[in-house]
């Protein structure tokens, strides 16, 4: 398989493959609180996009560093410094930017995909696979936030990206927590079901709890 | 033993990294963080209170264990209002209202300055539509209800947290104001 064909499959593997929200159901907790919004879930996916691939670098990188039995808290070390430079030099050089997206950035120090990608992937990949890896699963962390928002802000509040475009709310549960799980759980099992249909896949294998 | 050597100084070493990265990074933008804020404040003062010419600051007080400041607009060397940075104790944050009073006062507008609540819950308290409710209401008129319909403050549906630091806020603002300045009249 040549270079780029592999680099594609690691991206694609983050979207599709293992999902990280429809398929490894990683970091549910801050996908539910989100995704009240379309715009809440598209900058929060952003930001995690952002960290994500940037600790997987940094960790790919000290690899060979960091010693194994304590590598659980350098992975977290690695990813709440990321967070910190990132909010901070946000607050400082980019503040317009900084009062919209200042709020999801200091989430992200908790989140499970990341760390669990740093242990899963990173760690025992070089840097550039580790790069795409990190780039797919925030991409994958986007598409499946923007799209569970789209469906709850469209539901719940009759608008988009927070314009009315329906002038009711159809559905005021779906912005509540608990419309947040229902509306995960069918689009996570729309989503298999497109998979297994269309693409020849075998659905999800059930994998991993839902912790962060 | 050997082990336990090798651990710790990996740990030590990252650590340190991280905190000097960290701490550098905080050198350089803490200056620029502090004049933007400041700038950003003094401007949303003056939005709160566009009458005024000159807004002076008046005194020091602690809503919440938190630092806050109070101001006296003035116009033609008359007082005609107050402005007041208060502080609530929300959900998984202090927010920080600026609260604006004319001189009977009651309520003339509140803004949110700023807050960490959950992005599309708790960050429901920065809608006009919640914030407008304050205007025009005393001290005895601010509480917090969970029914529609009624003059009081009307809590938002699943962030009733949030809402309710933010009336508790409020309220120990104007509670300070009554104290300062609501005797002399």
């Amino acid at each position: 398989m040549s270079n780029t064909a592999s680099y594609w499959n690691l991206f694609r593997n983050g979207i599709f493959g293992e999902n990280p929200v429809f398929r490894l159901a990683l970091s549910l907790c801050p996908a539910v609180a989100v995704t009240s919004g379309v715009k809440n879930g598209f900058l929060m996916g952003v930001a995690v996009l952002f960290v994500q691939t940037m600790a997987n670098v940094t960790t790919s990188l000290l690899r060979k560093f960091i010693n194994p039995k304590v590598r659980i808290p350098s992975y977290m070390f690695i990813i709440a410094t990321w967070v910190t430079v990132t909010d901070l030099a946000m607050a400082a050089f980019a503040r317009d930017v900084y009062a919209q997206m200042g709020l999801y950035i200091k989430l992200i120090v908790a989140f499970a995909i990341i760390l669990s990608r740093s242990e899963l992937f990173a760690s025992k990949n070089k840097v550039v696979p580790s790069f795409f890896d990190g780039l797919g699963m925030g991409v994958g962390f986007l598409l499946a936030l923007v799209i569970i928002g789209f469906f709850r802000e469209l539901l719940g509040k009759g608008s988009l990206w927070g314009i009315q475009i329906i002038d009711t709310k159809p559905l005021l549960i779906m912005i509540l927590p608990a419309g947040g799980f229902f509306a995960m759980g069918i689009l996570m099992g729309f989503f298999n079901w497109i998979d297994i249909k269309f693409f020849g896949g075998k659905g999800a294998s059930g994998a991993g709890g839902s912790h962060g | 033993m050997k082990d336990m050597i090798k651990i710790t100084l990996s740990l030590v070493v990252i650590f340190i990294a991280a905190g000097i990265i960290m701490t550098s990074v905080f050198a350089i933008t803490a200056p620029v963080i502090k004049v933007a804020k400041e700038k950003e404040e003094k401007e949303a003062r003056q939005k709160m209170m566009p009458d005024a010419e000159n807004i002076t600051e008046a005194g020091i007080w602690e809503p919440y264990g938190k630092r806050g400041k109070y101001f006296e607009g003035k116009k033609e060397g008359k007082t005609i209002g107050y402005l007041v940075s208060t502080y609530g104790k929300g959900y998984s944050s202090y927010i920080n209202i600026l609260v604006s009073a004319g001189k009977d006062l009651k309520i003339k507008s509140i803004n949110i300055l700023g807050h960490g609540e959950t992005p599309g819950l708790g960050d429901e308290i920065e809608k006009d539509y919640f914030k407008k409710q304050f205007e025009d209401k005393a001290l005895e008129q601010i509480e917090l209800v969970k029914a529609e319909g009624t003059d009081k403050i009307q809590a938002i549906s699943g962030v009733t947290i949030s809402s309710r630091a933010v009336t508790n806020g409020v309220k120990e603002a104007m509670k300070l104001l009554k104290e300062k300045y609501g005797v002399a009249q």
